[in-house]
C-alpha cells in the first residue's frame, strides 16, 4: 500500500511539503529548491511530484513538493498518493503550507495531518493578504493549541522561507510535542472504545498511528476499511456498529459525522487565535476582479489570453526563430566541413537533434511556458476556467482544459505540460489525449503552405475547423467511454495576485529542465536514427513499406512515404522534403486538388511528432503516449482515407 | 431548494450537501460546510459553474451546476 519515491540514507532529512491548492507549496520549494529538480509521476498515476535535495545549516535534506489537496480523506488519486507517501514511514518532517488569508478552511487539512502523528511544522504563507483582509493571527496561542511551531511569511519575496526551514530542521533533531485534536466527550469515548479492541495483527500490518486508523475508519475510508477487513472483519463490524451509533445520536449521516466534528474543532481553534479588525477598502486586484467575472470583461479577458498566445508562437516564435537560425546554420557547415563519413552522419544526427530542440524550446517553450505561469500565478488560470467550463463540458472536458487548448495551437509540448492543472485523472487523460489533434504552429505553416496557397481560402478554413471539430469529438467520444464520470467543476478561485518575475522565471526554468532531460535525448536519439536512415539511402525502402498507405489508402504518390515518415520527427520536416520528394517546384503540378487534401488532412491528423509524443511519455506514462499514436494514426487513416475515396 | 435556484447577487445558508461523500469532502475541502453563509456572484455563460463566495471570509469557489443541485440551502434573498 505504501509506495515508495526513492530511498533515502540515514543522514538525509527527508521534509515534505502539504498544503491545500494554491496555497504557495511550489512558490516556497522553488525558492530553496537546488539546480537539480526531479519531477515524476507517482507511480501507476498521472500525479506528478517534484523532489530536489538541498544543504541547510549543514544537513543534507531532500524536499518533496507533494500535490496541493484539501484533505487527506484520499477522494481522489492526488489524495491517496500524497497521504500514502506522508504515512509511508520516510517522511522526517511535514511542512504543512497554509495560505493564511485562508486559515478556517487550511486548519481543516492542518487537523488532518496532526491525526497522522508524523513531526510537522506550520507555514503561514501570504501572511500580507492576511493582514490585508484585517487579520490578526496569534502565532503563540496557534502553537500552544496544536503544540506545532508556526512561521509567518510571504514565499514569492522569500521572507521567512529561512525561519521555516531552520524549525523544520529542529524539528526533525529533537522531536515534537504531540497535541492530538481533541474531539467531543461522546466522540472520544468512542475512539476509545474502539482502541481497547484495536487488534494486534493490524498494528504489525498497518505500521500507521492507531488513532488515525480509527479516525479514518469513523470517517468512512474505503482503503482502510479494506486492508481491515483483511485482517481482522469482526473488528471492521465493530467499528461500523459504533459509527452507525454515533451518527444516530449527533443525528448526521454516517458519512459526515467526524468530519462535522472535526469543523466545530476548527472553527473554535480559528476563533481561539485569529481576531479580524476592519478590512481594508477594495484593492486594484479586487476591481479587476470584478470586471474579470463579468461576462463581458471575462469574454475580453479569454480572447486576449487566446491572442496573446498566438501573437506569442506566430510573431514572437518566427523572430527568434529567425535570429537563432543563421548562427546554427553557419554552425552546421561548419561541422559538415569538419567530419566526414560515418563521423559526419553521426555528427549530423546530433547535431539535427540540437537544432530541433533548440528549435521548439527557444521560440515556444520559453515564452508559451512563461504565459502559462503568468496565468497560473495571477489566477487567471481558474477565471478563464470559469468562463469556459460551460461550454467544454459538453464536449467531455472540463474549464481548465481551455488553456490546453489554446496552448496548443503554439505548440503541443507545453500545452500537454499545462493539463498538469486538471486535478482529475480522468479529465487530464483526456484533455492530453486530445491536444495531440490541434493543428500546432508547425502544422498551421503547413495549412497555410499547401491549402492556402494551392486550394484557396475557402478550403483552409474548412480544414481548420474540420479540426476543431475531430479535437472536440475526440474528447466527446473518449468522455463516454471513461468509466469514472466527471464529478463536475468544483475549484477554488484565488483571489488575483500580482506575478513576481524571478519566480514566474524559476518555474519556467524548472519545466524547460523537465522537457531538456526527458525529451531532448528522445529527439537527439531519433535525429541520429534519421541520419543513419538516410546515409544507408533507407527512402526507397521506407516509401515501399509506407506504399500501402501512401497509394492504396491515401492515393497518393508512394514518393510521399519518406516525407510523412519525416513529420514524425518533425511535423514541417513534411513540407520541407516534399518538394525534393516529388522532385518538383510546383507541388500543383504533380498532385491534384483532392491528392493535396487529403496530404494536408492527414499530415495534420497523424502521428504527433516525437517532442509530444515524449511529453506525452512524461506527463501521463507509456499507455497514455502509445494511446495518443493509436488514436491519431486510426483518425487520420479513417478521415484522410475516406476523403481520398470520395474525392 | 437547493443552491441551482439561486439568483446572481442572493445570498442563502448551506443547510446539508447530499450526494455522496466525495461531493461533501470536495465542498468541505473548499470550507462549504452545512451553516455557511454564501453569495452567488456569477453564474458562468452557457450553463456553466456558479461563483460562490463564503461571506465569512471572503474565499471564492466555483461549483458546477450537477454538484449545486447536490446543495440544499435555507434561502435568505437579499
Amino acid at each position: 500500500m505504501w509506495k515508495s519515491l526513492t530511498k533515502s540514507d540515514n543522514t538525509e532529512i527527508v521534509i515534505a511539503l502539504a498544503g491545500q491548492p494554491n496555497c504557495g507549496k511550489s512558490t516556497i520549494f522553488n525558492a530553496v529548491a537546488g539546480f537539480k529538480v526531479n519531477t515524476g509521476n507517482f507511480s501507476g498515476t498521472t500525479v506528478s511530484y517534484a523532489e530536489t535535495q538541498v544543504y541547510i545549516g549543514g544537513r543534507t535534506v531532500r524536499l518533496i513538493d507533494l500535490p496541493g489537496t484539501y484533505s487527506i480523506s484520499a477522494i481522489d488519486v492526488a489524495e491517496r498518493v500524497a497521504r500514502d507517501y506522508l504515512l509511508s514511514g520516510q517522511v522526517d518532517v511535514i511542512i504543512n503550507v497554509v495560505d493564511a488569508s485562508l486559515l478556517s478552511r487550511s486548519l481543516e487539512l492542518t487537523l488532518q495531518l496532526m491525526e497522522m502523528n508524523v513531526p510537522m511544522v506550520i507555514a503561514l504563507n501570504m501572511i500580507d493578504d492576511a493582514q490585508k483582509k484585517g487579520m490578526e493571527i496569534d502565532i503563540k496561542a496557534l502553537t500552544s493549541l496544536t503544540g506545532l511551531e508556526a512561521y509567518p511569511l510571504i514565499a514569492v519575496q522569500g521572507s521567512g522561507v529561512h525561519e521555516l526551514f531552520d524549525s523544520a530542521l529542529r524539528v526533525s533533531e529533537n522531536g515534537f510535542r504531540r497535541v492530538p485534536p481533541v474531539y467531543d466527550r461522546d466522540v472520544e469515548e468512542c475512539i476509545a472504545r474502539i482502541e481497547a479492541r484495536y487488534p494486534s495483527l493490524l498494528r504489525e500490518r498497518l505500521k500507521v498511528d492507531t488513532r488515525f486508523v480509527i479516525i479514518r475508519l469513523l470517517e468512512m475510508d474505503e482503503e482502510f476499511e479494506r486492508i481491515v477487513a483483511e485482517v481482522d472483519r469482526e473488528f471492521l463490524e465493530y467499528v461500523i456498529e459504533n459509527r452507525r451509533s454515533l451518527a444516530e445520536v449527533h443525528d448526521w449521516p454516517e458519512s459526515g459525522v467526524f468530519a462535522s466534528h472535526r469543523h466545530a474543532l476548527v472553527l473554535d481553534l480559528f476563533e481561539q487565535v485569529v481576531s479580524v479588525k476592519s478590512r481594508s477598502g477594495m484593492g486594484l486586484s479586487e476591481k479587476i476582479d470584478r470586471f474579470i467575472i463579468n461576462p463581458v470583461g471575462g469574454l475580453a479577458a479569454t480572447v486576449g489570453v487566446f491572442f496573446l498566445m498566438f501573437a506569442v508562437s506566430f510573431w514572437f516564435g518566427n523572430l527568434i526563430a529567425g535570429l537563432v537560425e543563421a548562427p546554427l546554420e553557419s554552425l552546421g557547415v561548419f561541422l559538415m566541413s569538419h567530419t566526414s563519413g560515418y563521423t559526419a552522419m553521426l555528427v549530423s544526427g546530433v547535431y539535427d537533434g540540437f537544432t530541433a530542440g533548440v528549435g521548439i524550446v527557444l521560440p515556444y517553450l520559453v515564452p508559451l511556458l512563461v504565459i502559462l505561469s503568468l496565468l497560473e500565478d495571477t489566477g487567471l488560470l481558474p477565471r478563464i476556467a470559469f468562463m469556459a467550463d460551460g461550454l467544454l463540458h459538453r464536449f467531455g472536458l472540463h474549464g481548465k482544459s481551455v488553456v490546453p487548448i489554446i496552448m496548443g495551437y503554439g505548440c503541443n509540448v507545453p500545452a500537454i505540460m499545462a493539463a498538469r492543472n486538471l486535478e482529475y485523472e480522468r479529465d487530464r487523460i483526456i484533455t492530453m489525449l486530445m491536444v495531440p489533434f490541434i493543428a500546432c504552429s508547425a502544422r498551421t505553416v503547413i495549412i497555410l503552405a499547401l491549402a492556402g496557397k494551392y486550394l484557396g481560402a475557402g478550403y483552409t478554413t474548412l480544414i481548420y475547423l474540420g479540426n476543431i471539430a475531430i479535437a472536440l469529438g475526440v474528447s466527446s467520444v473518449l468522455s463516454r467511454l471513461s468509466e469514472d464520470m466527471s464529478p463536475g467543476i468544483i475549484m477554488d478561485v484565488p483571489p488575483l495576485r500580482k506575478p513576481y518575475l524571478h519566480v514566474v522565471m524559476r518555474k519556467v526554468w524548472i519545466r524547460i529542465q523537465e522537457f531538456l532531460l526527458f525529451a531532448w535525448p528522445v529527439i537527439a536519439i531519433s535525429s541520429i536514427a534519421l541520419a543513419v536512415f538516410s546515409y544507408v539511402g533507407i527512402d526507397e525502402v521506407i516509401n515501399r513499406v509506407l506504399s500501402p498507405i501512401t497509394t492504396f489508402i491515401l492515393d497518393l504518390p508512394s514518393e510521399l512515404g519518406i516525407t510523412l515518415f519525416l513529420g514524425i520527427f518533425r511535423k514541417e520536416l513534411t513540407l520541407i522534403m516534399l518538394n525534393s520528394a516529388l522532385n518538383t517546384t510546383d507541388v500543383s503540378t504533380v498532385l491534384s486538388s483532392a491528392q493535396l487534401l487529403v496530404l494536408v488532412v492527414f499530415t495534420v491528423l497523424y502521428i504527433p511528432c516525437v517532442a509530444t509524443i515524449s511529453t506525452l511519455w512524461k506527463e501521463g506514462g507509456w499507455k497514455v503516449a502509445l494511446l495518443s499514436i493509436a488514436l491519431n494514426t486510426t483518425i487520420a487513416l479513417a478521415v484522410a482515407g475516406s476523403l481520398a475515396f470520395l474525392l | 431548494m437547493t443552491l441551482l435556484e439561486l439568483k446572481e447577487g442572493d445570498t442563502a445558508v448551506i443547510s446539508r450537501v447530499s450526494g455522496g461523500k466525495g461531493i461533501s469532502a470536495r465542498m468541505a475541502g473548499l470550507g462549504l460546510h452545512a451553516g455557511k453563509k454564501i453569495r452567488v456572484v456569477r453564474a458562468a455563460p452557457f450553463r456553466g459553474p456558479l461563483l460562490i463566495e463564503d461571506i465569512s471570509s471572503g474565499a471564492r469557489a466555483m461549483i458546477g451546476r450537477g454538484i449545486a443541485s447536490h446543495v440544499e440551502i435555507l434561502d435568505e434573498k437579499r
